[in-house]
């Protein structure tokens, strides 16, 4: 009787899954169908009116014609490299040392108080108004770049492995310690588990702020990347390849987030 | 009776020395590494033209900025285009947000399309929006919207979430019409999260606003900062990083202040 009743229920279970499943991508298809119909909306106005009929390339068929000559010239693949290079290095210099920084913050009080409205201040400094002084600092342009990526990035890294290592019960150090821990292992097994996904939503903003420097960053000095394209098209009155290339940054950026989102589900514990 | 005497002492020296003691060290080591930097350009000769980055050079700069209305002028003009800005994210961003936190349906449709968009990073609209906008204004003030709608809908959303059912069917039960549900469940419930969003939102503005003001404006502290640069006057450059530190710090520290007002959840 048991196992009848099981596996009568076993279907309906995997059925209903199916159901979200399809009505996830329904209700997806249906929001990117209205985004599409808005923007093609746009595009028809533009090529109706007789003063923005040149401006009719911002439109989605022009658009999706550019798509197959950018990505064989290599035009995107190269500019998302180049992007790509050197946000990588940015936030991974912005990771660096935003990490031990929010875990100095998180465990010593002084240090804490100390640096906190100075840190403060610093992050509310503008990152592209860092940019002249970046650029006279640093030897090559990338480099400067880069450099606003990380000023940018080190401040969510750093504040939320802070805020995560305060929400730390210090009763787990006591039991550690008396159970034998190293300072290694306290490292190891206690603080990184427990604060990976602070870690993480701090990447995830570090990401965020990021891409919105790399774009401004790249306006200027610099012939690579996806924020000097947007400039070059502009600049070549090619509008079509500029809506293309705000699309990457959009699709891009959105892939990344999704990545980050992942692994904060993955590593959190404070709920299901 | 000593107890009551010292009590009140004992806190407010603690006070005193946690938010004013603390933060002037932290400062005044801030300052002297900048001195530090300043005295390093000094003495070396291949970058001497670069000295009046360091802090002397700067501070003697700042009177004159100050008191020929430099400053203000562009801290008006910058500060009415964010405040434009954010005011229309909020305008627009809380409701969306209340949708959101309500209905799963809208929540599902707007989520890959709203992402997508939000992961444009608001600059690369900057070409478009010149073109759409009469003045450079309207597009820089678009450009902050754009930016900083999307963590004020995200965080109103989020705030919705968290809100026990059981509150609407009790307002519900006792009568309450929309309205009612609206001012005196749902708002003071998501007050919080709101601001929390608004925090973050201004952050975002912040980031947008000095490369937007890079083009095509002659106001506003994204354009003193190039106009310094192209003038060669470092001195100024600092000055005005130095400003937009301050005004940034003053914005955060406000908003902040907000966010613990209406926090009702824990002690944040």
């Amino acid at each position: 009787m048991a196992a009848e009743i099981s596996s009568n229920q076993a279907p309906p279970a995997a059925y209903a899954m199916l159901v979200m499943l399809l009505r996830r991508v329904f209700f997806s298809a249906v929001g990117l169908g209205i985004l599409f119909a808005l923007w093609w909306f746009g595009g028809w106005l533009l090529e109706t009116n007789p003063a923005t009929m040149s401006f009719a390339d911002f439109g989605p068929f022009p658009t999706f014609d550019a798509v197959p000559y950018m990505v064989q010239s290599g035009t995107l693949l190269d500019a998302s490299q180049a992007s790509g290079y050197r946000l990588g290095i940015g936030l991974l210099l912005a990771i660096i040392t935003g990490i031990p920084i929010g875990i100095l913050m998180g465990r010593s009080k002084v240090f804490r108080k100390l640096s906190n409205t100075p840190f403060q201040f610093l992050r509310m400094v503008s990152p592209l108004s860092w940019e002249p002084i970046a650029v006279i600092a640093m030897p090559t342009w990338d480099q400067a770049i880069i450099f606003l990526i990380s000023m940018a990035a080190v401040w969510p890294v750093a504040f939320a492995t802070s805020a995560g290592l305060a929400k730390l019960d210090p009763a787990w150090f006591k039991v550690a310690r008396n159970l034998g821990a190293s300072w290694w292992n306290i490292l190891k097994e206690i603080i990184f588990p427990a604060i990976a996904f602070d870690v993480l939503t701090g990447i995830r903003l570090a990401l965020g702020v990021a891409w919105i420097v790399i774009v401004p960053a790249e306006f200027l000095g610099i012939t690579s990347g996806l924020g000097y394209t947007i400039q070059d098209s502009r600049e070549n009155l090619m509008y079509a390849d500029l809506t293309v290339t705000i699309l990457v940054i959009g699709f891009i950026g959105f892939v990344m987030d999704g990545i980050c989102l992942a692994l904060i589900k993955r590593f959190s514990w404070h709920r299901g | 009776m000593i107890d009551k005497a010292q009590a009140p002492g004992a806190v407010a020296r603690t006070w005193l020395i946690d938010h004013i003691a603390y933060p002037a060290v932290g400062f005044v080591i801030l300052i002297a590494l900048w001195a530090i930097g300043g005295w390093f350009l000094e003495i070396n000769p291949s970058t001497s033209s670069f000295v009046k980055f360091g802090l002397v050079p700067t501070m003697q700069a700042v009177p004159g900025l100050v008191s020929s209305g430099y400053v203000a002028e562009h801290v008006i003009a910058s500060g009415y285009r964010l405040a434009i800005g954010l005011f229309l994210a909020i305008l627009i961003g809380v409701p969306i947000g209340i949708a959101l936190g309500l209905s799963r349906v809208t929540e599902q449709i707007t989520n890959e399309p709203f992402q997508l968009l939000r992961m444009v990073s608001p600059l690369s609209w900057m070409p478009i929006v010149v073109f759409v906008f009469p003045r450079w204004d309207q597009a820089i003030i678009f450009l902050i919207g754009v930016a900083a709608i999307w963590p004020v809908i995200y965080a109103t959303a989020a705030g919705l979430k968290k809100v026990d059912p059981a509150w609407f069917k009790v307002s519900r039960n006792l009568g309450a019409n929309f309205h009612k549900m609206l001012a005196q469940v749902i708002f003071p419930a998501i007050a919080f999260d709101i601001f929390t969003g608004i925090r973050l939102a201004l952050g975002i503005a912040w980031v947008v606003l000095v490369p937007a003001e890079l083009l095509g404006v002659s106001s506003g502290l994204g354009y003193a900062i190039k106009d310094a640069r192209e003038t060669l006057a470092y001195d100024h450059l600092t000055a005005m990083v130095v400003v937009i530190g301050i005004i940034g710090f003053t914005l955060d520290t406000i908003v902040s202040a907000l966010v613990r007002k209406y926090s009702w959840q824990k002690d944040v």
